[in-house]
């Protein structure tokens, strides 16, 4: 992860989705963890272009498994968080969680 | 609309806008999901849902697709296939002028017959090279009539709502012919 560079929140989310599930998991199976954990009903699409751009930056990687007939011939791609997904998962937490440092107080008292 | 396969519409939909590289994961995911969706609710309902699901892919995936350039590609070969098209319409033009005496009234009606026939097999052989290259064709086409019909190509007076089937059916025989035969 660059210096200064920021996950966005999309991006934050299905890291983390993907980092719960453990081992691979598919991009139907990462919408339904993060519609189940937050009640956010996000698209397929969105699911999978953020999986791309994070491939991209090398914080997942992915491989394809076998063809079902369930799913019409098709092949799954299954995606995993790689070391470089798990250090900037922890920067931004870090950074989430000094900047909202001490503001619960304040929060409180409005 | 058979109860575990999901609208081909949307599919097609779909297969013209997802990005080639996970293109067939994304379809068999959402094709996955549906078949576990149907048996459970109604097909309306597990309809509902798939295309409630590809209209809101579609803004990500063109976004996606655009920093791809994945559709300079496609452009170009939609670009092609308009040559092929265009050699298409005027080798069949030049065999009914053979065949046919040049008679207003007979080029009012074989105009858009021809048109229609050149548009809907060039938008079978662009899906079937590349999918979403119809969008593209289809898009060269409609700019093609308008700017016949602004310069007044047709010497013949005819109907504006003739000249507004050009405009309309041209476009959507090279997006949906493809569709009707499911050959994408």
């Amino acid at each position: 992860m660059k210096r200064g560079e920021l996950l966005g929140s999309l991006e934050h989310i299905i890291l983390l989705a993907l980092a719960r599930l453990g081992g691979s998991a598919h991009g139907m199976i990462v919408r339904r963890e993060i519609e189940g954990r937050t009640g956010r009903n996000i698209s397929i699409g969105a699911v999978y272009a953020t999986l791309e751009r994070l491939e991209a930056k090398g914080y997942v990687s992915s491989f394809t498994g076998e063809p079902t007939p369930e799913r019409g011939g098709r092949a799954k791609r299954l995606f995993r968080v790689e070391a470089a997904g798990k250090r900037a998962l922890q920067v931004s937490e870090e950074t989430i969680r000094s900047m909202s440092a001490g503001l619960k107080s304040r929060w409180e008292g409005i | 609309m058979k109860r575990d396969s999901p609208p081909a519409f949307a599919c097609w939909l779909l297969k013209s806008v997802i990005p080639v590289t996970y293109r067939e994961a994304m379809l068999g995911d959402l094709i996955e999901e549906y078949a576990l969706r149907a048996p459970s609710s109604s097909p309306l309902t597990a309809s509902r849902w798939f295309w409630s699901q590809a209209c809101r892919s579609v803004p990500s995936m063109v976004w996606s697709w655009l920093r791809s350039w994945d559709w300079l590609i496609s452009m170009s070969i939609a670009i092609g296939v308009y040559i092929a098209m265009g050699t298409l319409k005027l080798a069949a033009d030049m065999a009914i002028s053979k065949f046919v005496a040049p008679r207003p009234m007979t080029e009012v009606v074989l105009a858009p017959v021809v048109f229609l026939a050149t548009t809907s097999i060039s938008g079978c052989i662009a899906a079937r090279i590349r999918p979403g290259v119809t969008i593209f064709l289809a898009l060269m086409a409609m700019i093609t009539v308008a700017v016949s019909i602004a310069l007044k190509v047709c010497t013949i007076p005819v109907p504006w709502w003739y000249q507004f089937g050009f405009l309309t059916l041209g476009p959507l025989s090279v997006l949906l012919t493809p569709a009707v035969f499911r050959n994408e």
